[in-house]
């Protein structure tokens, strides 16, 4: 399914909707003006909408429960204030006013036509790459990733409906990655491309992008936590447990490996041994049978990939109900097993920089579990190695209104700065 | 005769008494293979402390290392090296876009005819009548090597095909359905003066009989004519509700009654031809035994108790399959609960656990626009 010109359209009307394109979206940049206000209003309505119940059938029929999580998760954001603050805090005070400069004046302008080729891991995801490219003021064309089934384009139907003058800045096209002509022709007529996924999509994509096309890779990150001291040690440790059971790790913000600010091998196994019925209770917390009997084929999954994948290391494996620990000799940061199942390294605090340094463009938060006076000189070494978010234990994953995202503010990317001489 | 041939040609299909010392000594030398041949599995069963000389009684199959389906999706492990001549390479259809790679050998192959033909005549399947074929599922090609489109092929060999006509066609690097296509030559079938024979998803057929309800189809199809349901599992998880509907919908439309429609499953990594009896049961065939484990501590459960589907049969010599443990959660009843006749212990497949093998946040993703619990 295509959406374009605020309707969805059949399959079959593609190529000629691809052959008009070009001259479609000269004609839209030429003769109108998306305000950052006409966005807001409609997503704001939405919001109200979502919440007086009008878009139960639609939640009926695409909500899965992660999803109801999700959405309740972003409720708040889907309202003026929040979105007005994420402009402010982004492109400044005056956002997208002309600003004086001695020669004249500077603005800001959507940088015109964006591409979003998005991943599917994430629920809503394109429609939220959508938004930001609207609020921005840009034009939007939507590569749709193969597990949407449907869901961005209702979203975008809501949109346009709710504000008819959104229809002429958002395209979505339901087309395989496979497809590369009908890519290679969409990224033809964009001025930015913004990838969302792993090396794979990233790869294939800068490929696509022609000479002159900003390319914005939103790419997978590690997190980790580092464990320095403890501020309460109980505390910290449980919210981090759940933190790592929760996200199951799959998320860039989720712990993949707990560094222990040591080099003493016996430490870190007491470490383990003392965390594992804390993450135990945490894998626990309030789960039906069925997360139970995934809980617990990932955790037997892990002991096998142990004893198959790591025959020649010398791991220690602390095996857990629902949960595993795995205790590596070495000190890089990589991805853990995921769902429960976190791996721990000895790294003293000497040799954060150097081992972070190793991945560079790949880190993203650092869970810093220490004493209250040593948290100051710990986010200063963490934040020069080149992580770009220093939390709390448990709170890796929150979301912080005003944050940035991998160490930029996003709408910034989707604007260009045009001077212009009195 | 190797102990598996013996298994496979001498066991009578539901008899599993009869069968179970010939399956014990099958799978104890089936397992000491795959431990010879496959470092992996052979690493496996030295980290859980297994050995084949442990299995003595049926019982003792539960010792067997159950290996988890998604570890044959995160691991290609073969027991015979990929230069041999093997009979078969098939996948899974990897729905989560991951899947399993499972090599069948010529013994595996052997082994199976007998399973087939005995089974297939046990649930009168083979028909020497010819028939047309519908396959409501893929057309076999060389970029297809799904086991579904492999089983499906098969089935349409029970009578003498005279045609088939398949719902999804390869085109262009993607497979294309064409459901009107077929309700036309369904149509042609019906005046046809032999039998049909219809294969496929159920979930296929469910939508092309709605199609033809909608369009004001109604056919009689010839006596004779059959339905054979098959798929992955997903297909056959409890559905009290919608079994029923597609039963009546299919008299109403083709005029097939419901003793003439039938119900298979298997899985890649457990190609054991399981077939459901006329109480819509799948009874454990003497190829088979199935564990039901704890799903906390995945110690085995008794009858009746719900939890992790675990599939055991010596089948596979090329891959590791002995022991399979599945992310769906059934449960076992004796046989005679049943009243078929099959005396047999059925299995029932409740549904996924949803095993959601993500490897990576792809998407840095959406901090979406707000506080709480990211992405």
């Amino acid at each position: 399914m295509i959406f374009a010109h605020g309707t969805v359209l059949p399959d079959a009307d593609l190529p000629a909707l691809l052959d008009s394109l070009e001259d479609e979206l000269n004609a839209t940049r030429a003769n109108l003006t998306l305000e950052a206000e006409t966005v807001v209003s409609a997503i704001d309505a939405l919001g109200r909408r979502l919440d007086s119940g009008a878009l139960d059938h639609l939640i009926a029929q695409f909500a899965t429960p992660n999803m109801l999580d999700s959405l309740a998760q972003i409720r708040p954001a889907l309202c003026r204030e929040a979105l007005e603050d994420k402009l402010k805090t982004e492109l400044g005070p005056e956002a997208l006013s002309p600003r004086p400069r001695p020669f004249g004046r500077a603005r800001y302008l959507p940088l015109g036509v964006l591409f979003h080729v998005t991943a599917g891991n994430v629920a809503g995801l394109p429609a939220f790459s959508a938004v930001e490219g609207l609020l921005t003021g840009n034009i939007n064309l939507l590569k749709l990733p193969r597990e949407d089934k449907g869901l961005t384009l209702a979203i975008l139907s809501q949109l346009t409906d709710q504000e008819p003058r959104l229809a002429p800045f958002l395209y979505a096209f339901d087309v395989p990655s496979s497809d590369t002509a009908t890519l290679k022709r969409l990224a033809a007529l964009a001025d930015g491309l913004v990838v969302w996924g792993g090396d794979e999509a990233v790869r294939a994509c800068r490929g696509l992008a022609p000479p002159g096309c900003k390319l914005t890779e939103w790419a997978h990150r590690l997190s980790f936590a580092y464990v320095a001291g403890y501020e309460d040690r109980e505390t910290e440790l449980t919210a981090l447990a759940r933190h790592i059971v929760r996200t199951g790790g799959l998320l860039c913000s989720s712990c993949q490996v707990i560094y222990l600010d040591t080099e003493d091998w016996d430490r870190a196994q007491a470490f383990c041994r003392d965390f594992l019925p804390i993450l135990e209770g945490a894998a626990r917390e309030g789960r039906s049978p069925g997360q139970a009997a995934e809980a617990t084929l990932y955790s037997y999954e892990t002991l096998l990939e142990q004893a198959v994948d790591r025959r020649d290391f010398d791991d220690r494996f602390f095996p857990g109900r629902g949960c595993s620990i795995t205790l590596r000799r070495d000190q890089e940061l990589e991805l853990s097993h995921l769902h429960g199942n976190v791996l721990v390294k000895c790294l003293p605090r000497r040799a954060l920089l150097p081992v972070l340094r190793r991945q560079k463009g790949r880190l993203q938060t650092a869970g810093l579990l220490c004493a209250r006076w040593d948290r100051e000189a710990l986010s200063a070494i963490l934040a020069r190695a080149g992580v770009t978010r220093i939390t709390r234990a448990g709170h890796m994953s929150h979301t912080f209104p005003g944050e940035g995202h991998d160490g930029e503010y996003p709408l910034r990317r989707y604007v260009r700065v045009v001077d212009t001489e009195d | 005769m190797g102990s598996r041939q013996r298994l496979f040609w001498c066991s009578d299909p539901y008899d599993l008494p009869a069968s179970d010392s010939r399956f014990v000594r099958a799978t104890a030398d089936n397992c000491a293979f795959h431990i010879r041949r496959c470092p992996e599995y052979a690493a496996i069963a030295r980290r859980l402390g297994f050995s084949p000389d442990q299995l003595k009684t049926v019982e003792d199959l539960a010792k067997i290392p159950p290996i988890p389906t998604l570890f044959f999706k995160r691991h290609a492990v073969f027991s015979m090296p990929e230069r041999w001549p093997v009979a078969m390479r098939v996948t899974s259809s990897g729905t989560s876009g991951k899947f399993s790679q499972v090599n069948f050998d010529w013994g595996c192959v052997l082994a199976e005819v007998p399973m087939i033909l005995r089974l297939g005549w046990r649930h009168r399947l083979i028909s020497p009548v010819p028939a047309n074929c519908v396959v409501l599922g893929y057309k076999p090609d060389k970029h297809n090597r799904t086991g579904v489109t492999r089983t499906m092929f098969g089935l349409t060999f029970f009578s003498p095909p005279l045609r088939r006509t398949y719902a999804l066609h390869y085109e262009n690097g993607t497979y294309v359905p064409d459901l009107d296509r077929v309700i036309r030559d369904l149509e042609g079938y019906a005046s046809s003066p032999f039998p049909t024979r219809i294969i496929g998803f159920p979930s296929y057929l469910w939508f092309g009989l709605k199609r033809m309800e909608e369009l004001g189809v109604r056919l009689k199809l010839r006596p004779g004519s059959r339905i054979l349901l098959a798929g992955g599992w997903k297909q056959h998880y409890a559905q009290e509700v919608e079994k029923p509907r597609l039963y009546a919908l299919a008299r109403t439309v083709l005029g097939v009654e419901e003793d003439h429609i039938h119900e298979f499953f298997g899985a890649v990594e457990h190609p054991i031809f399981f077939n459901a009896c006329p109480r819509h049961r799948f009874h454990i065939p003497a190829y088979s035994r199935v564990v039901i484990r704890d799903v906390e501590t995945l110690e085995p459960l008794p009858m009746g108790k719900v939890g992790l589907v675990n599939l055991i049969s010596p089948l596979i010599k090329a891959t590791p399959v002995t022991s399979v443990i599945t992310d769906d959660l059934g449960y076992l009843e004796q046989g005679d609960a049943c009243g078929c006749g099959i005396p047999s212990p059925t299995l029932t497949i409740l549904g996924r656990v949803g095993l959601s093998d993500i490897t990576t946040c792809a998407a840095g993703a959406a901090q979406l626009l707000g506080k709480g619990e990211g992405l």
